[in-house]
């Protein structure tokens, strides 16, 4: 089986790099932190990478709009060879601050192909503050995203100010009628939040977690999969490993949720 | 990397003209602007001020030579969201009734602006030049009925800013010009002012005491004789002949103030302190608490500990994680920069104590922060005038800490807040630091670092202004709108996360030879102490890049500009370094070498500035001496209250959860990102509603490893009130039992101790009760040494922060001295060997037994229960450290072997309190029968349930394990004192079995009672 190579981001005040490279080793991939300056001087090509991800994190201090600036620098210096990378049947996912930064790329949503134009927008938490806190999200499985295969239901932690999904009606039921929506916040049984807070942290349209292109193998997403990519980072996990114990069951120590969205990735590039 | 060297394409520079121009950015009408329904909401609750609605407009103002054509494309490409935004570079045409500018003052630090100016140069595909910025600034478009002009000044006076850093202007509809809008205002510095270093004349000691008074240098009087006597030196002077000097300059003196200040030499910590006990006669004289109460236990525990790595020379202490990892921590305060801007001095705080774990050893990977506040209470409305009223002031210092560490990319999973009027004359901002570092670098040990002589001195990060340097210029300056507002600083956590990836790259591949960070003292200080490995230095101020001209050489030497890190690297690899941090795009500057001559030396294009021998500094000070008397509790006219037994314990115990320093600040604790990297096993909430405070935090700091990192910290101030002795020794024992209650190692706990103190050098008229607070000290002290030597915490790092006071004015002009209480902050950690073992608070399942472990005693002296009446008494909680460790250990053991169910300590507010925080977390009911809580004698119902005594936990189990769980304790005091009853079910306490209940409150109620008073803020 061919090595699946992920590019993950690195640079300019992003954080979460270390976590998310090692979720994707962690799921069978190799990954490479790779500073943006990297690529920008051309020292790095994307050619070499079946994965690229953009990372959560703080990049250029979140200033002038979360992944306002990183867009503008990405767009200018590496703008072209990126749209090359998806045109060559790669992957694209980026978490927090990278979906934030793949809107104002206008790689999401990419209705029509279009990957240029900015569409829908992550705007200012409705609740006006910057929240930490464990959703629940509702996976769409008529949509064509590569990373939530098979799965219905998870939990993950959501951490960011800016992360109300916003767009016109026009492209809300473009991304309706292109099973484009991937993720929306749920209860714990997996009902819609219904724009309840705090089930839906931020006050998205629809409850948006997270879109797809339409192909699905561009993926964005607010909640973070690499923070849960350890039974243990569950907030309920000790109530449960005792309950566990004493029906005399073991924990399920098999893939998180997390570790199963880049499973997927990884073993869609390996089939591809 | 690409650089841009293009400008302008098409046009030659005389063509167009720097200029400024004013975009305002605002979002779509349809768009809720959750910033300005903030405002509307405090405005509401804070000063009964009723707003309609509140629109908040961004502005750049942009101060540069661009053209119509670029100005469209950054507006366009940058600086408006299509979806989300208008914008314009006329003033935006929103309704309003008022409307508020707030920007910043000249010098201070504008983050956003500086990442502008980089998206602009990405965009155009230029570099700003000299004389070019971008200012970002707010307008709130406020409409309501019957609004006045003094309302909005309010507003903007006491909730958007803050007239140290900001300043703001207030418009009326009718004032407003819809043309000109608010104008240009640019916040540039400009200072005209030729470097200049002035040279001292040391004739005599007043002289010196003159100049030290005229320039704030703050020199102590009984050091003038030392400096003088060195510079007066026949030998001293001949040398310094040689190199062009001969009195004394003020770069030379403001480098000796530093380092003799108390800050960077803990004066206090190595003084004389002569100490008597006033009941019992005893006197003692105390040389260097430091090196007592310190040093020596740390030391002899280092002998002991072979996980103990590096402690009490680095920026921070060091411990062994694994084989391949060491572990870092420290802890500092930001206290008096806090307390005039909370937001900057918090942020400044934060971020500045997260360069200590990267400038310890060859540097380290920062991991976890955390926060602990003392604050005034939050709804203060009595006559006293603080700077900041407390409730501002905390939503200002929770805001700084929240931007600094999550924009840092570090989890902040464990904080603290308590709230006494002892804080209203100055704040405690505690931040602690965590780090990660690997056990070698380059086939060296990582946490070992030397300067040798011919390496080259670099500064990394930030550039310099007349930031943090004391108020000379502030004072002999004319003020005027040019002038930098330097003193109060704004971290920039951007910068500095840039800088941390880069030297983090740097270590990596052995280019770091030492590295330090740059903080209180700025260079004077990096240099001043790396230079003593190699023995000498040579610094080129010349060198140092400034964020404007004219600042004067010993400025430039002492200015505390953050995100700065000093570092020594071999001149071999200076390129690849200096590529490294390109690419990184940090700025690196060689600004000197190392030497061997035993010399500072210091010049400014060549001219000497300093030229004095490193050693002078560690000889010939005389120590700081302080009288400290004791008085016990009753010479000070303490007495026990009488208060008989209440008949409504409901009541009570729901008033008592509703207590600032008791209930639930859960949206403190969801603003911080606490599980960033990855790693979190244990967060701060806890429990089935995910709502309830975790005893302790534990990370897994290496992902692929199942051990864990815990974490926990203890503030008990309230008890100094009684005797700082008992204060320390029971803080030490909280932060213990917190970590023991999540499964932390007995046998692996390292200490930070942070003290606080009011001021204790006595004065009869300034202050009066010095020598009480002194002797306070030394019992403090006398405590932290007994309990970390029974049991066995070394002193991983430390600080003092020496005057805890401020003078506030009341309702008749009159000024008020008020001191904190003597507080110390004690954090502790711990290696979890299997994060498995790992439990939490909340009650886990109905029918499971409930115990008390540890024995109960009558102990409400400085309770939550007293201060709730208004009381103190004199019953203070005391330690029994011999006692409590042989009971940790059987508990360890029991948690260990998989026989805890939950485990919570019993702290401020007492068992009632802790068992409904047990019950609340699980959601489940209690049946309490408090006959057989474990008492040294028969205590009744409010003591049992109120009493602070330390070394005591609640731990239930489940009911097949009793056999086993009371063998493993047994020898020690427990009691199983009840059970857990249904979800959702009652808590019912009893006096003794088949009484009637004392309590029987629902979960629900509560929890609501617990959520009410601070459970509505997001």
């Amino acid at each position: 089986m061919k090595d699946v190579k992920v590019l993950v981001l690195t640079g300019y005040g992003l954080n979460c790099d270390l976590e998310t490279a090692y979720a994707f080793e962690n799921a069978g991939a190799t990954a490479y932190r790779v500073h943006i300056n990297r690529l920008v001087a051309n020292e790095i090509s994307l050619d070499d990478f079946q994965i690229i991800a953009f990372v959560g994190g703080f990049s250029w201090g979140d200033d002038h709009g979360a992944g306002v600036v990183h867009a503008v620098r990405f767009r200018t210096h590496v703008g072209e060879a990126l749209l090359r990378f998806i045109d060559r049947g790669n992957l694209v996912i980026g978490i927090c601050n990278g979906f934030q930064t793949l809107v104002n790329l206008g790689l999401l949503p990419g209705i029509g192909g279009d990957y240029t134009t900015r569409s829908v927008a992550l705007t200012y938490n409705d609740c006006g503050n910057f929240r930490d806190d464990w959703v629940t999200l509702r996976l769409n499985k008529t949509s064509p995203c590569v990373f939530t295969r098979g799965m219905d239901i998870a939990e993950m932690p959501i951490r960011h100010g800016e992360g109300k999904f916003y767009a016109a009606e026009q492209t809300l039921q473009a991304l309706v009628q292109n099973h484009q929506i991937v993720a929306q916040y749920a209860d714990r049984e997996g009902n819609p939040a219904e724009g309840r807070f705090p089930l839906n942290p931020n006050g998205s349209i629809l409850d948006i977690a997270g879109i797809c292109d339409e192909t699905g193998r561009v993926f964005g997403l607010m909640p973070h999969p690499e923070a849960y990519n350890h039974y243990s980072n569950h907030p309920d996990w000790i109530r449960e490993k005792d309950l566990r114990k004493r029906t005399g069951e073991n924990m399920d120590h098999g893939p998180t949720p997390g570790i199963r969205m880049f499973q997927n990735a990884v073993s869609y590039m390996h089939t591809k | 990397m690409a650089i841009h060297t293009t400008r302008k394409k098409g046009l030659s520079p005389d063509q167009v003209k720097i200029m400024p121009y004013r975009l305002e950015i605002t979002l779509k009408p349809e768009l809720l602007d959750a910033e300005g329904e903030g405002l509307r909401k405090k405005a509401s609750a804070y000063f009964g001020i009723h707003l309609d609605q509140v629109r908040t407009i961004h502005i750049l103002t942009i101060d540069a030579a661009l053209t119509p054509e670029q100005l469209q494309k950054i507006q366009s490409e940058a600086f408006t969201n299509p979806v989300t935004q208008v914008s314009s570079y006329d003033p935006l045409p929103l309704t309003f009734d008022w409307t508020i500018w707030v920007g910043f003052r000249p010098g201070v630090r504008d983050n956003p602006g500086a990442t502008a100016i980089e998206a602009i140069e990405d965009v155009l595909g230029l570099k700003f030049g000299a004389g070019e910025a971008v200012y970002t600034s707010k307008r709130y478009c406020v409409t309501g009925d019957a609004l006045r002009a003094q309302d909005m000044d309010q507003i903007a006076g006491e909730l958007l800013a803050n007239d140290i850093i900001q300043q703001w202007r207030i418009y009326s509809r009718s004032e407003w010009n819809d043309h000109d809008g608010i104008g240009f205002i640019l916040p540039k510095v400009k200072l005209d002012h030729q470097p200049t270093v002035t040279t001292i004349p040391v004739d005599s000691d007043e002289t010196l005491a003159a100049i030290s008074d005229e320039r704030n240098l703050a020199l102590n009087p009984n050091d003038i004789p030392t400096i003088r006597t060195y510079f007066s030196d026949a030998s001293v002077r001949s040398v310094r002949q040689q190199v062009g000097l001969s009195d004394p300059t003020d770069v030379e003196l403001e480098y000796i103030s530093q380092a003799r200040s108390d800050h960077c030499n803990h004066n206090t910590f190595r003084g004389l302190f002569h100490y008597q006990d006033l009941a019992t006669g005893e006197t003692a004289d105390e040389d260097s608490l430091f090196k007592t109460y310190i040093e020596a236990p740390t030391l002899f525990l280092k002998e002991k500990k072979d996980w103990v790595v590096s402690v009490l020379w680095d920026n921070a202490g060091v411990g062994r994680f694994d084989d391949d990892h060491y572990y870092v921590i420290t802890g500092e305060t930001h206290n008096s920069p806090s307390n005039m801007e909370a937001y900057g001095g918090a942020i400044t705080g934060i971020v500045g104590v997260y360069r200590d774990p990267l400038g310890t050893g060859k540097g380290s990977r920062l991991i976890m922060g955390s926060y602990g506040y003392c604050v005034g209470h939050r709804d203060y409305d009595g006559p006293l005038r603080p700077r900041l009223h407390p409730r501002r002031l905390l939503d200002g210092v929770i805001e700084g800490v929240r931007d600094g560490g999550n924009k840092s990319g570090i989890p902040t999973p464990f904080g603290q807040v308590t709230f006494h009027p002892g804080y209203m004359g100055k704040c405690l901002v505690f931040v602690t630091a965590l780090g990660l570092m690997p056990t070698r670098v380059g086939g060296a040990p990582a946490e070992e670092k030397k300067t040798t002589a011919g390496e080259l001195l670099v500064m990394c990060g930030g550039r310099v202004g007349k930031d943090g340097i004391h108020g000379v210029t502030a004072s002999s300056e004319v003020f005027s709108a040019h002038t930098p507002a330097g003193h109060v600083q704004i971290g920039d956590p951007y910068t500095q996360k840039k800088m941390h990836d880069f030297l983090l790259t740097a270590r990596d591949e052995d280019m770091i030879r030492f590295i330090t960070d740059n903080g209180g003292g700025g260079l004077s200080s990096s240099v001043g102490e790396s230079a003593r490995f190699s023995g000498g230095c040579e610094v080129m101020l010349d060198k140092v890049p400034l964020k404007y001209e004219g600042l004067d050489q010993w400025e430039i030497w002492v200015s505390e500009s953050q995100e700065r890190m000093t570092v020594a690297i071999h001149p071999r690899d200076l390129d690849r370094f200096m590529a490294l941090s390109r690419l990184h795009a940090v700025e690196s500057t060689v600004i000197g070498r190392y030497t061997d001559t035993g010399k500072l030396h210091i010049t400014y294009n060549n001219t000497p500035c300093a030229y004095v021998d490193l050693d002078f500094l560690e000889s010939g000070f005389p120590k700081w001496e302080f009288e400290a008397e004791w008085q016990p509790p009753e010479m000070r006219g303490l007495t026990e209250p009488v208060l008989t037994p209440p008949t409504d314990y409901g009541t009570l115990m729901l008033d008592l959860l509703g207590r600032p320093n008791v209930c639930a600040k859960e949206w403190i604790v969801r603003q911080y990102d606490h599980e960033v990297q990855g790693g979190s096993v244990i967060k701060p909430l806890v429990g089935v509603d995910r709502d309830l405070p975790s005893d302790a935090a534990v990370v897994r700091p290496v992902l692929a490893s199942s051990k864990g990192l815990a974490f926990s910290q203890a503030l008990l101030p309230a008890y100094s009130a009684i005797d700082a002795y008992h204060m320390t020794a029971c803080t030490i024992d909280e932060a213990v039992r917190r970590l023991l209650s999540v499964g932390g190692d007995l046998d692996h706990i390292g200490g930070v101790d942070n003290f606080c103190w009011p001021s204790i050098q006595f004065h009869p008229e300034k202050n009066p009760d010095g020598k009480f607070k002194a002797a306070q000290l030394v019992r403090s002290c006398r405590a932290l040494k007994d309990i970390c030597l029974a049991y066995e915490i070394p002193l991983l790092s430390g600080k003092d922060s020496m005057y805890v006071d401020g003078h506030l004015t009341g309702r008749y002009g009159e000024a008020h001295k008020i001191s904190a209480l003597e507080t110390l902050q004690f954090s502790a950690t711990s290696v979890i060997q299997n994060i498995d073992d790992c439990i939490t608070m909340d009650a886990k399942a109905p029918g499971d037994l409930i115990y008390v472990l540890g024995v109960t005693r009558n102990e409400l002296g400085a309770s939550e229960y007293y201060e709730h009446f208004g009381y103190v008494g004199t019953r203070v909680p005391k330690v029994h450290p011999e006692e409590s460790r042989r009971l940790y250990k059987a508990f360890a053991d029991a948690l260990q072997l998989g026989l805890v169910a939950s485990a919570h300590g019993i702290y401020r507010g007492g068992l009632g309190i802790h068992l409904a925080m047990v019950a609340m977390g699980g959601n489940m009911g209690m049946e309490i029968d408090l006959s057989t809580v474990p008492a040294d004698e028969a205590v009744p119902g409010h003591v049992c349930l109120f009493s602070e005594t330390p070394g005591r936990l609640i731990v239930t189990i489940a009911p097949e394990n009793r056999t086993a769980f009371e063998t493993v304790v047994t020898g020690n005091a427990f009691g199983q004192i009840g059970t857990v009853t249904q979800s959702g079910g009652d808590i019912i306490i009893r006096g003794a079995a088949g009484k009637e209940p004392l309590v029987s409150l629902s979960i629900a109620t509560l929890k609501s009672a617990w959520k009410a008073p601070l459970g509505d803020l997001i």
